[in-house]
C-alpha cells in the first residue's frame, strides 16, 4: 500500500455519503446498515477531533470551577451546604453550574459520555488502520508507475550509462550506507528494475501502540475505580493498632510519628513507623515518609497528615476493658479552637466525642491535661452526659468508667489498593514509547526505478511522497545527491 | 555562587531584551527599505520582487542587525544556562522548585528551542514572537523574590523533581516555538506581507516543534502520574494542574490529528496552536490562582 493509495483510503467521506443516502432511501431498519453507519461515524476524524476538543473544554471547566470534594455529593444536606458556600463566588451561576454538573465535571454524564465515545473512536480507527500499516510495513508496494515519478512531491532523475545491474548495485549501496532497507523487484517484461527502500518501517505502529495505550490506561482506571479501595483519612494514634477496611484483612500499628521543621518553620520531614498485621501476625514494617510509602501485597500506605490524639480507657462495672487505645482528634471545631475525636462502644450502643483544646489555644472549660467527653446513645440527638476528665483520674459515668490516660499524636495515612495500576503503567509506558516511536523515528519510504536501454543510455528515477515528515526534504536531496555522486562524473 | 546566579540572570534578561530589539529594528528597517523601494518604483511588480529579495536577505542573511540579534540570543541562552547552573549549585537540587526558578528554566527552554529552530531553518524572524515569550518569563521572574527555602517533604524526590520538570521545559520550549511560528503565520496571512517567510515554511516549523513537544508533554504527564502515585497515593486525582496539562495534551493531540489525518494547514491550524500555547501558559501559571496540590510557588 502506498502513500497515494493510503490517501485514497482516507477519502472515505464519499463512501460515507453513499451509506447515508442509502439509509435515507431505504427507510426500513437494516442491522448491517446501522453497523456500517456506526463504523463510518466512529472512524471519522472529524468526530474524533470534536471529542478531543470537547473533552478539553470540559476538563478546562473542571480545572477553573471549584469541584465538589469526593464523597460530598452522596449526602444531599452536606452538598447543599457546600453549594451555599459557593454563592458569594459564583452568584446566580451556582444553580446553573450545579444543573449542568459542572461542580463534578469528571463524574458527569457529559465527561464520561465523551470519554466512552472517544475510546470507541480510538478503537475503531486503530482497527481500521492497523491492516494498512501492516501491509505497508511487511508487503510494501515495490513498483511505481512512470506517472508517480513525474508527479511525486519529491522526485529526481539521474542519467547513467551503466548497465541495469550496475546501476541497481550503485543505487542500493548508497541507500544501504544510509541505513535504508532495500527491496529489489525486477520487471522482466518492461526491462525495468524497481527498487523500494525504507527506514524505520516499524515506527508507524507507534500510532497504533499509542492509541491502544490510551484505551489500556482508561481500562486500568476503570478497574481501579470498580475494584480498588481508598481511604484518605486513615488515622492511627501512636501506640494503637487500627484495622484497615475494604476487605484487606490488615491492621496497622503505628509505633512512632515525628514531624520536623526547618529554621524558617517550613516542614522538613514527616515520618511514621508502621507495623502491618494480618490476622494478628506481623507481615511488614517500615518507617514511611512523604514520597516513600509502604506497600504490602498491593495495599500501600502513604504519609498524609497528623494531629493530636487522646489515649482513652473504658471499662464496665466489673472492671472488664471495653476500650483501650488512642482516639485521633480528627476534626476541628468551626472556630478552630477545639479538636474533636470519636470513640464508639458498639456493644453498649454508645458514641463518645472526645474534645480537646487545639494547640496554642486556651479554653476556660477544658484546661491543660484535660479532655471533655460528650456521650450519646446511638440515634439520639442530645448527649446524656458532658463531663471533663483530668489526665489519669478515672470517672464513672452511668456504670462505665472512663479514663483519659495521656495525650499522644496520631499519624494520618492514605491507604490505597488499586488493582488497575499495572494496566495504567503498562498503558503509560506504551503511550510514551508509541509517541516517541512515531515522532522521533520517521518512517521514510523512497521508490526508485532503473531503466537501462540497449543503446547504453539510461536513468535512475527517484520518487517519494512523505506528506507528514517535515524534515524529509533535506534528507531526500542529500540521498539524491549521493546517488548522483556515486554514478560519477560520467553521469 | 548565589550572586553569580543573580548576575547571570540579569545579563540573560538584558541580552534577551537586546536581541529582541535587534530583531524588531531589523524587521522595521526591511519594512522601511521596502516602502522606499516601492515608492521609487511606483509599487510596480519589480518593487514587490525587490522587497521580497530584501526580506530574504535580512531574515536569512548572515550579517546585519538580525545577525547581531541572533548572536545575542545565543549569548542570552549562555547567560540563562549559567544562571541555572549556579542556582543548582546553590540550592543543591534542580532549579525547578518554585516559580522563580521554574520561570527562568521555562525561559531557558524557550530560548533553547528558538536558537535550535532558528539555526535549523535559518529563520531569524521567528525571534519576533519567541523572544518576547522568554523576555516576559524572565521579567516575571524579577517580580518574585529569588530567596530559596529548603524543600518541603512533598518535593523531596530529587530524581522525579529533576526529570518531571526538565522534561516539561523541553515540551514548553517546543510549544513556544510552535506558537511563534503560528503567530507569524497569522500575521503573514492577515497582512499579506511579503516580508515574512513563506506560509508553508511557518506551518512546517510549527508542526516540527509540536512533534518534539508532544511526546515530551506525554512524558511529563506520565512522570507526574508516577510521582503523584508515590507522594499522594494515586496516579491521577484531577488536581487542577493535572487537569490543565491534560487539556493542553488534548489540544495538541487534536492539532496533530487535524494536520496529519485531515490535512489542516494555514490559519485554522495556526489558531489551534495559539490555543494550545494559551493552555500551556494556563497550565504553567494556573497554580497561582486555582490552588491545588502543585502550590509550591513560593509566593504565599
Amino acid at each position: 500500500m502506498t502513500q497515494v493509495s493510503r490517501a485514497a483510503a482516507l477519502e472515505r467521506p464519499a463512501t460515507a455519503a453513499g451509506v447515508v443516502s442509502e439509509l435515507d432511501s431505504d427507510a426500513a431498519f437494516s442491522p448491517s446498515g446501522a453497523l456500517e453507519w456506526l463504523w463510518v461515524t466512529f472512524t471519522s476524524m472529524r468526530l474524533a477531533l470534536a471529542l478531543m476538543l470537547g473533552l478539553a473544554l470540559l476538563a478546562l471547566a473542571g480545572s477553573v470551577i471549584i469541584q465538589a470534594p469526593a464523597g460530598i455529593a452522596s449526602d444531599q444536606d452536606t452538598y447543599n451546604a457546600w453549594l451555599v458556600g459557593l454563592k458569594p463566588r459564583y452568584g446566580g451561576f451556582t444553580a446553573i453550574f450545579d444543573k449542568l454538573g459542572l461542580f463534578s465535571v469528571f463524574t458527569s454524564v457529559w465527561f464520561r459520555g465523551l470519554a466512552v465515545a472517544l475510546t470507541t473512536s480510538i478503537l475503531a480507527c486503530s482497527i481500521k488502520r492497523a491492516p494498512t500499516l501492516w501491509k505497508a510495513s511487511v508487503h510494501p508496494r515495490t513498483r511505481m508507475t512512470d506517472t508517480f515519478y513525474e508527479s511525486a512531491p519529491y522526485s529526481d532523475s539521474i542519467a547513467t550509462e551503466a548497465t541495469a545491474q550496475d546501476a541497481l548495485a550503485t543505487t542500493q549501496r548508497v541507500f544501504r550506507a544510509n541505513r535504508y532497507r532495500t527491496i529489489v523487484d525486477v520487471d522482466e517484461k518492461s526491462h525495468t528494475t524497481h527498487l523500494y527502500v525504507d527506514q524505520n518501517r516499524w515506527a508507524p505502529f507507534g500510532t497504533v501502540i499509542a492509541h491502544l495505550a490510551v484505551v489500556v490506561i482508561l481500562a486500568g482506571a476503570m478497574v481501579g475505580s470498580l475494584l480498588g479501595y481508598r481511604d484518605e483519612g486513615f488515622a492511627v494514634p501512636v501506640g494503637s493498632t487500627v484495622p484497615v477496611g475494604g476487605g484487606t484483612g490488615l491492621s496497622v500499628l503505628a509505633t512512632a510519628f515525628s514531624d520536623s521543621y526547618y529554621e524558617n518553620g517550613a516542614p522538613s520531614d514527616y515520618s511514621s513507623s508502621l507495623v502491618i498485621y494480618r490476622d494478628g501476625v506481623q507481615v511488614a514494617s517500615k518507617t514511611i515518609r512523604v514520597n516513600d510509602p509502604l506497600e504490602y501485597e498491593g495495599t500501600a500506605f502513604f504519609q498524609s497528615f497528623f494531629g493530636p490524639a487522646a489515649v482513652m480507657a473504658v471499662s464496665d462495672a466489673n472492671g472488664a476493658s471495653l476500650y483501650q487505645g488512642g482516639v485521633p482528634l480528627l476534626w476541628s471545631s468551626d472556630d478552630d479552637s477545639r479538636r474533636i475525636g470519636q470513640m464508639t462502644l458498639s456493644a453498649q450502643n454508645i458514641i463518645v466525642y472526645v474534645v480537646g483544646v487545639a494547640s496554642g489555644r486556651v479554653d476556660p472549660n477544658i484546661r491543660a491535661g484535660q479532655m471533655q467527653l460528650e456521650i450519646y446513645r446511638g440515634g439520639e440527638q442530645q448527649p446524656f452526659a458532658i463531663e471533663t476528665l483530668t489526665q489519669g483520674q478515672p470517672l464513672a459515668i452511668q456504670g462505665l468508667t472512663y479514663t483519659f490516660e495521656r495525650e499522644q499524636q496520631f499519624t494520618g495515612l492514605i491507604v490505597a489498593r488499586d488493582p488497575g495500576q499495572p494496566l495504567v503503567w503498562l498503558g503509560a509506558l506504551a503511550l510514551v514509547l508509541g509517541c516517541f516511536l512515531v515522532f522521533m523515528f520517521p518512517n521514510r519510504r523512497i521508490w526508485a526505478q532503473i531503466k537501462a536501454r540497449s543503446d547504453g543510455t539510461g536513468e535512475v528515477h527517484l520518487g517519494a511522497t512523505a506528506r507528514h515528515d517535515a524534515a524529509f526534504a533535506p534528507e531526500f536531496t542529500k540521498l539524491a545527491d549521493q546517488v548522483r555522486l556515486a554514478f560519477g562524473p560520467a553521469a | 555562587m548565589f550572586k553569580m546566579s543573580e548576575y547571570s540572570f540579569m545579563a540573560g534578561l538584558l541580552s534577551v531584551g537586546l536581541a529582541l530589539l535587534c530583531y524588531v529594528l531589523a524587521f522595521a528597517s526591511v519594512r522601511l527599505a521596502r516602502r522606499e523601494s516601492a515608492l521609487a518604483l511606483e509599487g510596480g511588480p519589480a518593487g514587490a520582487v525587490m522587497g521580497g529579495a530584501q526580506s530574504v536577505e535580512v531574515t536569512r542573511g548572515p550579517s546585519g542587525l538580525a545577525g547581531y540579534g541572533s548572536l545575542i540570543a545565543w549569548l542570552a541562552l549562555a547567560f540563562v544556562s549559567a544562571a541555572l547552573i549556579f542556582r543548582t549549585i546553590v540550592v543543591g537540587h534542580g532549579p525547578f522548585a518554585n516559580m522563580y526558578e521554574f520561570s527562568i528554566a521555562f525561559a531557558w527552554g524557550v530560548l533553547a528551542a528558538h536558537v535550535y529552530f532558528e539555526r535549523r531553518y535559518r529563520l531569524r524572524v521567528l525571534g519576533l514572537f519567541a523572544l518576547p515569550v522568554a523576555l516576559l518569563l524572565l521579567l516575571y521572574a524579577t517580580t518574585i523574590p529569588s530567596t530559596f527555602d529548603p524543600l518541603v517533604p512533598a518535593l523531596q524526590n530529587n530524581l522525579l523533581l529533576t526529570t518531571h520538570v526538565a522534561v516539561a521545559i523541553v515540551a514548553y520550549g517546543g510549544f513556544a516555538v510552535a506558537f511563534a511560528a503560528a503567530a507569524l503565520h497569522l500575521l503573514a496571512s492577515y497582512t499579506g506581507s511579503r516580508r515574512l517567510p513563506r506560509l508553508e515554511l511557518l506551518d512546517e516549523i510549527s508542526y516540527r516543534a509540536v512533534v518534539i513537544g508532544f511526546p515530551f508533554l506525554t512524558l511529563v504527564i506520565v512522570l507526574g502520574a508516577v510521582w503523584a502515585n508515590v507522594a499522594w497515593g494515586r496516579y491521577w486525582g484531577w488536581d487542577p494542574k493535572e487537569t490543565a496539562s491534560l487539556v493542553t495534551w488534548l489540544i495538541y493531540g487534536a492539532y496533530l490529528h487535524a494536520r496529519v489525518v485531515r490535512g489542516w494547514r494555514g490559519n485554522r491550524a495556526a489558531w489551534l496552536l495559539v490555543l494550545g500555547f494559551a493552555a500551556t501558559l494556563f497550565t504553567y501559571f494556573g497554580n497561582l490562582f486555582f490552588g491545588g496540590l502543585h502550590s509550591y510557588s513560593g509566593l504565599q
